[in-house]
C-alpha cells in the first residue's frame, strides 16, 4: 500500500527565500514527505523526466511551481507537464506565484495547473496556504493509487 | 492665410456683383438711347414726309396755275368755249390749293410769309385774268387780248413761279436738315446696338470668367479641405497610436515592477515572522533563565530581546504592509489600464443614485445633505470605470468634510455637445489650489493627513477618466469646498477601435 511518503514534493523556485518558507511551512503542517527543490526549469526537466528517482520513471510526485524562472517562463512548463504525450500529465501541480492577476490565474488553470496559490505578502495567510497545501496532499493520495500500484 | 482669401475671395464678389451690375445699368442705358433715337428717327422721318408733302402741295398749284394760263390763252387765241371751262376749273382750285399750303407750313413762319405773298400775288393776278376772259366772251376780243399783253408785261405768272419756287426751295432746305436728323439718329441707333452688343458680350464673358474662377477656387479649396482632413485624421491616428504604445508599455512596465518587487516582500514579510517566532522562543528562554539564573540575564540582552527587536520587528512589518498596499495600487491601476472597456448606456441618474445609496450609512452617519440633479445626462462608457470615478469622489466628499459644519454634497450634470459634464460639489475642508495637480498623482494627498488613505484614488478616478476619454479637474479653495468635474464623452467610442 503506498503511503505518504512515497510522494515527492518537486519544489520548482528559483527565490532560495520562497523556498525555505514554503518548506517550513509544510514541515509545520506535519507533512514530512521528502522535498525536492529546484531553483530553474532546466534542471527541473531533467529531474523529472529522466532521473531514475523522478517521477516520470518513479512515481508518485506533487509539483509545486513558481511561474518565475530564470530560464523559461513557469507557464511553458506548466504547458508541457500538462501536454497529452507527457508523463506527467497526471501529477498534480500547484502553482504558487506572487501575482493574482486574473488573466493569468485563468491561464494557468487553462493549461491544467490543478490548485493556484498566490503567495500573499502576510505570512499569516501564506502559512495557511500552505497548511491547505497539506490538506489536499492527503486528499490526492487517492487517485494517484492506481498509478502508483500500476 | 485662409482668412486673406476669404477677405479677397469678400471683395472680388463684391467687385463681381458691382461689375454684373453696372453693366446691366448700361445695356439699360443703351436701350433707353436706342429707343430715343428711334422716336427721333420717327419724328425727323414724318418732318421729311411733312416737307414733301409741302412740296408736293407746291407743286399742285403751279401745275394749277399753268393750267388756268392754258385754258386762258387758248381761249384768248380761239374762242372756244372748253378753254374757257378749262381755265376756270383750274382758277377754281387755286384757293384751296394755297390755303392747303398755308395750313401745311403754320409752324414755319417763313413759309408763312411766304404763302403770304403767294396769296396776295395770285389774288391780284386773278381779277385781270378773269377780266381778260369776261371781255373775249363778250366780244371785245381785243381789249382782252390787250389785256393778257399787260399781264405778260407784267410777268405776273414768272413772278408767282418764281415765289413758288422759292418756298420750294425753303422745303429743300429743311428736307436737307431733316434728312440729316434721321441719318444722324439712324446712326445713333446703330452705335448704340453695337454698344449694347458689346456690353452684352462683355458681361457674358465676365460673368463665365467670374463663374469659372469660382468654380475653380470652389474645387480647389474642396480638394484642399479634404487633403487636410485626411491628414489630420492621419495625424490624429498617429498620435493615438503611439500614446496608445507609450500607454501600453507603461502598464507593462507596473505590472512587471510590481509583481517583482512583490517576489523579495513576501521574504522580508516571511522571514520577519520567522523572526517574531524566534524571538518568541527567545523570549521564553530568557524567562527561564531570568528564574533560574538571574545573574545570567543583563539588562542590555533584556532590552535587546523585549523592546528593541519587537520595536524593530514592527517598523519592518508597517513598512512592508504599506510597501505591499502601494504595489497593490501599483498594480490595480496597470490592471485598469489594461481592463477592456465594455460600452453600455448608462443611465446617470439611477447609477448616481446607486452610488449614493452605497455610501448612505456614511452619509447618514455624518448628518450630510446630498442633492442629486435631476435629468443627469445619459452617456454610453463602461459602467464599472464611471462607477469607480463617482464612487470614489463620492467617498472623497464624505471623508473630508469639516468638523461641526452640516455637510452637504451636490452631484449635478449637463450636456455640452459631444460631452457629458458633471459636478461633484462639496462645502468641505476643500484643496489647497497649489495641489490641485498633485491630488491626481499617484502616493500624492494634500491638507491635514488625519484620514486613512494612500493617495491612489484619484490617480485611480483620473487614469480611468482617460481612458474612457475623459477629464477630470478639480475647482476649490481651503475650507471653501471643493468641485469635481468629470468631463465624458456622450457616447465613448473606445480609443482602442483606432488601433485596431
Amino acid at each position: 500500500m503506498t503511503s505518504h511518503q512515497t510522494v515527492t514534493i518537486i519544489m520548482i523556485e528559483d527565490d532560495e527565500g520562497h523556498a525555505r518558507l514554503i518548506e517550513k511551512n509544510i514541515r509545520r503542517a506535519g507533512i514530512s514527505n521528502e522535498i525536492r527543490h529546484f531553483t530553474d526549469g532546466t534542471s527541473a526537466l531533467e529531474f523529472l523526466y529522466d532521473h531514475p528517482s523522478g517521477p516520470a520513471q518513479n512515481g508518485p510526485a506533487l509539483i509545486l511551481l513558481d511561474l518565475n524562472l530564470p530560464d523559461m517562463s513557469g507557464t511553458d512548463l506548466l504547458g508541457r507537464f500538462k501536454a497529452e504525450d507527457s508523463a506527467l500529465k497526471r501529477t498534480p501541480i500547484i502553482v504558487l506565484t506572487t501575482t493574482d492577476d486574473k488573466v493569468e490565474v485563468q491561464n494557468c488553470y487553462d493549461l491544467g495547473c490543478n490548485v493556484y496559490i498566490t503567495k500573499p505578502v502576510n505570512y499569516d495567510s501564506f502559512a495557511d496556504a500552505i497548511r491547505q497545501l497539506g490538506l489536499f496532499l492527503s486528499v490526492i493520495q487517492v487517485p494517484d493509487l492506481p498509478e502508483a500500484n500500476g | 492665410m485662409i482668412r486673406g482669401i476669404i477677405q479677397w475671395d469678400r471683395r472680388l464678389s463684391r467687385l463681381a456683383v458691382g461689375a454684373i451690375t453696372l453693366g446691366f445699368l448700361a445695356l439699360l442705358a443703351t436701350g433707353v438711347t436706342a429707343y430715343l433715337s428711334v422716336r427721333e428717327n420717327q419724328f425727323y422721318a414724318s418732318r421729311v414726309n411733312h416737307s414733301f408733302k409741302v412740296q408736293r402741295a407746291l407743286t399742285d398749284f403751279i401745275a394749277e396755275m399753268n393750267r388756268a394760263e392754258i385754258g386762258r390763252r387758248g381761249y384768248l387765241l380761239t374762242g372756244v368755249a372748253a378753254h374757257a371751262e378749262t381755265y376756270y376749273k383750274a382758277r377754281d382750285g387755286l384757293f384751296p390749293l394755297l390755303a392747303h399750303v398755308r395750313d401745311l407750313t403754320r409752324d414755319n413762319p417763313r413759309q408763312q410769309a411766304n404763302v403770304a405773298r403767294l396769296i396776295a400775288l395770285t389774288r391780284s393776278d386773278l381779277p385781270f385774268m378773269d377780266q381778260s376772259i369776261a371781255l373775249v366772251r363778250s366780244g371785245r376780243r381785243d381789249e382782252g387780248v390787250r389785256l393778257f399783253r399787260d399781264s405778260v408785261g407784267r410777268r405776273a405768272v414768272t413772278t408767282l413761279r418764281a415765289q413758288t419756287a422759292l418756298m420750294v426751295d425753303e422745303e429743300d432746305r429743311l428736307l436737307a436738315i431733316r434728312q440729316a436728323a434721321t441719318a444722324r439718329s439712324i446712326r445713333l441707333f446703330y452705335v448704340t446696338v453695337a454698344a449694347a452688343g458689346a456690353i452684352l458680350l462683355l458681361l457674358a464673358a465676365g460673368s463665365i470668367w467670374v463663374i469659372a474662377r469660382y468654380t475653380r477656387d470652389l474645387a480647389a479649396s474642396r480638394d484642399q479641405l479634404r487633403l487636410l482632413n485626411d491628414d489630420l485624421e492621419g495625424a490624429v491616428r498617429e498620435r493615438t497610436t503611439d500614446l496608445q504604445r507609450a500607454n501600453d508599455e507603461i502598464q507593462r512596465f507596473a505590472y512587471i515592477v510590481s509583481h517583482d518587487l512583490r517576489s523579495p516582500l513576501v521574504n522580508v514579510m516571511g522571514f520577519t515572522s520567522e523572526l517574531e517566532a524566534t524571538a518568541k522562543t527567545l523570549g521564553a528562554m530568557m524567562g527561564r533563565a531570568e528564574q533560574q539564573a538571574p545573574d545570567l540575564v543583563d539588562a542590555e540582552a533584556k532590552r535587546a530581546l523585549r523592546e528593541d527587536m519587537p520595536e524593530a520587528l514592527n517598523f519592518i512589518r508597517t513598512s512592508t504592509e504599506k510597501m505591499d498596499r502601494l504595489i497593490n495600487a501599483i498594480l490595480r491601476l496597470s490592471r485598469e489600464g489594461r481592463r477592456a472597456v465594455t460600452l453600455e448606456k448608462l443611465d446617470m441618474d439611477a447609477l448616481i443614485q446607486s452610488i449614493a445609496d452605497v455610501h448612505r450609512h456614511r452619509i447618514d452617519a455624518n448628518d450630510i445633505d446630498l442633492s442629486i440633479a435631476p435629468d443627469l445626462p445619459d452617456i454610453v462608457s463602461d459602467r464599472l470605470a464611471v462607477e469607480q470615478i463617482f464612487g470614489n469622489i463620492v467617498e472623497n466628499a464624505i471623508k473630508y468634510m469639516v468638523p461641526g459644519r452640516r455637510g452637504r454634497i451636490e452631484i449635478r450634470g449637463r450636456s455640452e455637445g459631444r460631452r457629458a459634464i458633471f459636478e461633484v460639489a462639496d462645502n468641505g475642508r476643500g484643496i489647497d489650489p497649489r495641489d490641485h495637480h498633485r491630488i491626481f498623482d499617484l502616493f500624492r494627498r494634500s491638507g491635514m493627513q488625519d484620514q486613512q488613505g494612500e493617495g491612489i484614488g484619484l490617480a485611480h478616478v483620473r487614469a480611468i477618466a482617460y481612458r474612457l476619454g475623459g477629464m477630470i479637474s478639480v475647482d476649490s479653495e481651503l475650507a471653501r469646498g471643493a468641485t469635481f468635474r468629470i468631463d465624458l464623452p456622450i457616447e465613448f467610442s473606445g480609443e482602442q477601435r483606432i488601433l485596431e
